[in-house]
């Protein structure tokens, strides 16, 4: 007994003390991510998948609703809307993540140049972008596609990709500005990090996280502004085929009750931005840890 | 007294150079589109014109003089609050703005108090039963509605309710020959305004919803409880209270982009609003139509955005505060 | 007298997706009507939580996993939002940490005390309610509190901010307040003006207050009765005289000696060594066992209950054991000096005079040497511009000079200029007026500083206050430490980058092992070795700490302190150490310098400084500073002020 009572002093203990393990995020958007995965391979590796040449204008076959030849039906000028779709998804993807990463581009730039400056210039650059976020959506994609004459996958992406980077060029320029002032990052510059030493390694690494979800609404937004100019007929012309320019099509489709012309690419459409929306969500979410103190 | 006229006289200042800077850009911009302005007032005839007809027509309409003097003259003209014709209309582009404001007026007024009215409500419901079943549910509606193109949205509503059932009309403003009927005009309002609302309905009950989520999260949420208040009260005197204020500067810089957005359900409810009439003159160099509509717009934002600010500064004192902290956050070094 | 708060075997538990966080552990207490208890204890050992779970202001994912709280003989752990909503602000509430948070920013103070006042009378007339928050303000010692009903949280200075939370809390004359560290966030005058009217209060309206703090000398300042905390446990408990004068736990005994005034004249502070354990997963015996160097065996494995060592006084350890009597442990020497008026103790005074006469033998030999000065700091100022026109006068006319070796220490409440300073010299800001000559170098001309910018940036290293943002949580620990190194492309003597990483967190107490850990993982004491591992990779002459512990726990700040202490003997460099912790300073420093309101109103050795101080503020500061009074004739110093 008497030898528990005996004084053994402080004994370490083998592993590490780790303060606090990493933080596990428990609902993922699993369903989300798979379906928009599915989607993407889909028009990916759309070639295995078509049942018939999305393209070849089958006139013995227009406005034929959906039956088991046509999975999805066809439209007025005989072409399978299933195969369309597939066809036609990998443009509008496409030209989402092109004018995405053009919008990134200048947000980040901006945005860092913005929240580096001098407060007067930062005000300025500032009150610019304020002004032309409230500017209503696609009116300066119209003129500047009306500039530009004829649409084109390249010259779609850039009109998009040049008018949607407001918002994000405001969230790197808060988030710079926050950083710019936290210790670590004056301790750099007092051991002698320059500008882009600084940048590379301090700020960017920091502010990406915040503006991933800002990305990913990108995505979605530019999907959604292609498929509306396609839709007005600025966008890409109707032999062109992405969701859009078959949607516009839909519109003569009206009276002839042809439904499937528009419920097909539009439920894909909706589906693809839903996913994307619950990513983007989820994204913004893990940034937020604190519990409700009500 | 002096101060406020001086920010004052500096703010109407600001104001008028921003226009007049806008006018300019438009007027360059428009003019260096490729198109031909021609096809507008005279449509497919100009074709068949022979090139020196095409000359005299350039020179009647005052399109052969280089850029400036056109300004020039326009804005002379503009001073004395002639603002041109326009060439598809062939009217003064006053009364052709005249008279489709109304509509819009009507389309885009009613659908952004709606909007917001119900983004409010939602969000604030949201926030109260935070990650319980009924929040989650209407998220996830709200994800979905969020997402659906405002001309789908159209396509399909008008597939259902004009095509398949017959309940509502499909287009125009009103029925021939009922111009003032108020109930008439309801019925074709009703489509194009839950298109409207729904579009945006939930980005904003979104924003405020998450906006009240971080509210609830701060430290005097605590001391509030503590004194014995009940939740309720919390949530709508404090953290409400303090969300407004930021809620009503969004409002201000939403109103041109919920006003100006309508040309989309516009066109596919061929509703005669100034948003068609917005996109028909920059697709077909309708110039003097289109300068005077990016004039109205222009100043509608520029306006707005101005007002938020003024707002915001006056009624919030946390940005008073954020200016205070600041001063702390310096005093502390 | 009945208890007016009965805690019987609380346990309370946190449901996190990491796994169940037990914060509070078989806690029972009692509190009789009009008596103070302090709850003693470092950061995360559950005396917040504690607290908080009885005012049921816990997030959902909190909750009682056993035991049993009474408030006046009923119990209420069971009580919903509803009933509780009936006794909060009535019969017991709380006074938080931070003013600056908890009042709502957009309401004047005057309207959330009247709130406040109206929630447990609604039928009050307006101007009953106004006299009431008159009469509140004037209570907590706001002055002219009609006018200052008007106004924002934001006009108002911290110390104001916290005497409204004060009214808030004492609104409708609660017989149960809770005090959450009230003075932590507070600078030392206004603390000690806060703790006086607290007592006041306390003592006017006969409230039981329960007062929550890890500065053992606060605790001994208001408290009838103390608690230590530790882990989620109480350890010891008991009237403030016997657990002051006769402690019993070992960590009681560590806490006692880790304060900086019984280091008086000797060579370290003392720290309790390693850290808090995560409560995720407590160990199975005595969670204290793995720091405590006086544990016995059985503490490894079986937790100790509560033996009592008189009616009162309780102590959670094996120690107290008739078994473990023969063992002849007993409570180190600590205790055993008596104050005299100029607060030095015995021979504890002796020695630090000759350490002195030593230092001040060596000043006046080097006085006159002019290459012996390292950083000589002429008439500096500097003013911010502010938005509305206004302009700050952050330092004004701040003169002084560091010599080699030699540690120089920076004191002044917040708001004096003292991180001004420190910013202007290491080049952060561009000083508005004066000159800083850095080694015969005047660092405030552009021209001369980019000539010598590799060596000035190289030898001259800041350190500062640990908080989320002192070091970038996104990389890797060794990659912090390398980053001078790889800046000036210099080749590490000990081969890699990593190797020589590893060397430097050796050398500041850092285990190897945390080399790929990211800052997250790290504790707070932790993390300032890794800056200070950071500091020391390029063998600085001057290194600049700005509040290097001002967020660590009391055992941390000793640990950090003692590490300095090393470092510079060994190395050899200057050293400018800013703090606000008057104790710390005068046990680690050579010279100190007085700020206040910008200007650098006194300097001169610790000796001259802290026991004949001259002016008028720097006595203010000195008379501020909350001195253990365990000492015997402790009433005599009292009456003595």
């Amino acid at each position: 007994m008497n030898q528990k009572f005996r004084v053994v002093g402080i004994r370490q203990s083998d592993s590490l003390p780790t303060l606090k393990p990493q933080n596990r995020r428990q609902k993922r958007p699993i369903a989300s991510a798979l379906i928009l995965l599915l989607i993407l391979s889909g028009c990916l590796a759309c070639e295995l998948i078509m049942t018939k040449d999305p393209s070849y204008l089958d006139l013995h076959h227009y406005s034929v609703p959906p039956d088991r030849e046509f999975f999805f039906g066809t439209d007025t000028m005989g072409r399978d809307i299933f195969s369309m779709i597939w066809y036609g998804g990998r443009i509008s993807l496409w030209i989402g993540f092109v004018s995405t990463f053009m919008t990134t581009a200048v947000a980040v730039i901006l945005g860092a140049i913005s929240g580096c400056s001098p407060d007067k210039a930062d005000a300025v650059i500032m009150r610019i972008v304020d002004i032309l976020l409230s500017i209503p959506g696609l009116l300066p994609v119209v003129l500047l596609q009306a500039v530009l004459g004829k649409a084109s996958v390249l010259s779609i992406s850039f009109v998009i990709g040049i008018t949607g980077w407001m918002s994000m060029a405001k969230v790197v320029r808060m988030e710079v500005r926050q950083i710019r002032n936290s210790e670590y990052v004056i301790a750099s510059a007092c051991m002698g990090g320059g500008f882009f030493h600084v940048l590379r390694h301090h700020l960017a690494p920091n502010f990406i996280p915040s503006i991933m979800f800002m990305v990913v609404m990108n995505i979605r937004s530019a999907i959604v502004a292609e498929s509306t100019l396609s839709f007005m007929g600025i966008g890409l012309p109707v032999e062109v085929i992405s969701w859009g320019s078959m949607l516009s099509l839909a519109n003569q489709a009206l009276s002839g009750r042809t439904w499937w012309m528009i419920l097909m690419p539009g439920l894909f459409l909706v589906v693809t931005l839903v996913c994307l929306t619950n990513l983007g969500n989820h994204l913004r979410k893990c940034a937020n840890k604190k519990h409700s103190n009500l | 007294m002096r101060r406020y006229m001086q920010t004052l006289g500096k703010k109407v200042f600001l104001f008028v150079t921003s226009v007049l800077l806008l006018s300019v850009l438009v007027f360059y911009i428009s003019r260096l589109a490729p198109g031909e302005p021609l096809v507008s007032y005279y449509g497919d005839r100009v074709e068949k014109m022979s090139p020196e007809e095409q000359e005299w027509a350039r020179a009647r309409l005052g399109l052969d003089a280089p850029i400036y003097v056109q300004y020039i003259r326009w804005l002379q003209n503009a001073f004395q609050g002639d603002f041109g014709i326009s060439y598809k209309y062939k009217m003064d582009v006053t009364e052709v703005i005249g008279g489709r404001i109304v509509n819009t007026l009507l389309l885009g007024g009613t659908g952004f108090v709606l909007i917001f009215a119900f983004a409010l409500l939602l969000g604030v419901v949201c926030a109260w039963q935070e990650d319980k079943l009924l929040d989650r549910v209407i998220c996830k509606i709200g994800t979905v509605t969020g997402c659906i193109p405002e001309f789908w949205l159209s396509l399909v509503l008008i597939l259902i309710f004009s095509v398949g059932l017959r309940w509502l009309p499909s287009s125009g403003a009103y029925s021939i020959g009922k111009e003032a009927d108020l109930a008439d005009r309801l019925r074709h309002l009703i489509l194009p305004l839950f298109v409207v609302v729904i579009s945006h309905l939930w980005y904003y009950a979104y924003m405020i919803r998450n906006k009240l989520l971080e509210e609830v999260r701060a430290e005097y949420v605590l001391l509030a409880r503590m004194k014995g208040l009940r939740k309720s009260r919390v949530m709508f005197g404090h953290c409400l209270r303090n969300v407004l204020p930021s809620y009503f500067s969004i409002m201000a810089i939403s109103v041109p982009h919920v006003l100006g957005g309508t040309y989309i359900v516009e066109t596919v409810f061929s509703y005669p609003g100034l948003g068609t009439l917005t996109y028909e003159s920059a697709r077909y160099q309708d110039y003097n139509l289109l300068m005077i509509l990016s004039l109205l717009t222009g100043i509608t934002v520029i306006f707005c955005n101005m007002a938020a600010q003024a707002v915001s500064e006056r009624i919030d004192p946390r940005i008073r505060m954020e200016d205070q902290n600041r001063y702390e956050e310096v005093e502390r070094l | 007298m009945s208890a007016i708060l009965e805690v019987q075997n609380l346990s309370v538990s946190f449901d996190t997706p990491r796994g169940e966080i037990q914060a509070v552990r078989d806690v029972s207490l009692a509190v009789a009507e009009g008596e103070v208890l302090a709850v003693v204890g470092e950061t995360g050992c559950g005396k917040s939580v504690l607290c908080k779970s009885i005012l049921k202001l816990l997030p959902d994912i909190a909750r009682i996993k056993e035991g049993h709280i009474l408030l006046d003989g009923v119990d209420i752990t069971g009580y919903r939002e509803r009933d509780m909503r009936l006794l909060r602000g009535k019969f017991c509430s709380m006074v938080f940490q931070n003013p600056m948070t908890a009042l709502n920013p957009s309401l004047s103070v005057g309207a959330q005390i009247a709130e406040a006042v109206k929630v447990h009378r609604p039928r009050m007339s307006r101007q009953d309610v106004e006299h009431r928050v008159v009469e509140l303000m004037d209570l907590v010692g706001i002055d002219h509190p009609t006018e200052r009903q008007k106004q924002y949280p934001h006009h108002l200075s911290g110390g104001m901010r916290q005497r409204s939370v004060m009214a808030i809390a004492l609104a409708a004359e609660p017989r149960l307040l809770f005090a959450d560290e009230p003075t932590t966030a507070l600078d030392v005058t206004i603390q000690a003006q806060i703790l006086d009217l607290l007592k006041e209060i306390q003592a006017r309206l006969h409230t039981a207050m329960v007062f929550i703090t890890h500065d053992l000398g606060v605790a001994a300042r208001v408290a009838d009765r103390v608690a230590v905390m530790y882990a989620g446990r109480i350890v010891e408990i008991g009237t403030a005289e016997e657990v002051f004068h006769d402690p019993r736990h070992p960590y009681t005994w560590g806490l006692m000696r880790a304060v900086p005034a019984f280091a008086r004249g000797r060579d370290s502070l003392y720290a309790i060594p390693g850290m808090p354990p995560v409560l995720i997963d407590p160990p199975k015996g005595d969670a204290f066992a793995c720091r405590n160097e006086y544990a016995l065996a059985i503490d490894y494995e079986e937790q100790p209950p509560m033996f009592p060592v008189t009616k009162t006084h309780f102590a959670a350890t094996w120690l107290l054991d008739e078994r473990a009597g023969g063992l002849g442990v007993r409570a180190p020497a600590f205790g055993s000096f008596r104050e005299k008026n100029d607060g030095m103790c015995g021979e504890a005074q002796r020695s630090k005079v000759q350490r002195n006469k030593a230092q001040d033998a060596k000043q006046s030999l080097s006085a006159d040497t002019a290459s012996d000065i390292l950083l000589d700091v002429q008439h500096l100022s500097h003013v911010f511009p502010l938005p509305g026109q206004e302009n700050l006068q952050a330092a004004d006319d701040v003169s002084f000079q560091i010599r080699n070796g030699e540690i120089f220490g920076l004191i002044g409440e917040s708001g004096s200029g003292k991180s001004t300073v420190a910013r202007c010299i290491m080049n952060v800001y561009k000083p508005t007026d004066g000159q800083i000559i850095y080694q015969g170098i005047d660092v405030c001309d552009a021209k001369a500083f980019r000539a010598n910018k590799k060596m000035l940036q190289s030898t001259r290293q800041i350190i500062f206050q640990d908080s989320d943002a002192s070091l970038n949580q996104r990389k890797k620990v060794c990659d912090i430490i390398a980053e001078p190194m790889k800046l000036h492309h210099v080749k590490p003597p000990r081969g890699t980058y990593r190797a020589e990483a590893a060397f430097q967190m050796r050398a500041v107490g850092l285990d190897a092992g945390y080399l790929d850990q990211y800052p997250a993982a790290l504790s707070g004491g932790q993390r300032q070795r890794v800056a200070i591992a950071r500091a020391l990779t390029m063998e600085p002459a001057l290194l600049v700490a700005d509040e290097p512990i001002a967020s660590l726990d009391v055992s941390m700040q000793a640990q950090i302190v003692n590490l300095f202490q090393h470092l510079q003997k060994e190395h050899g460099f200057s050293f400018l150490f800013i703090a606000h912790d008057l104790a710390m300073v005068e046990f680690l420093c050579d010279r100190v310098g007085v700020m206040h309101g910008g200007r650098l109103v006194e300097t001169g050795t610790v000796e001259e400084i802290f026991h004949h101080p001259v002016h008028p503020y720097t006595r203010r500061l000195m008379e501020a500073i909350p001195v253990p009074v365990w000492c015997s004739d402790d009433t005599e110093r009292r009456q003595n002020r």
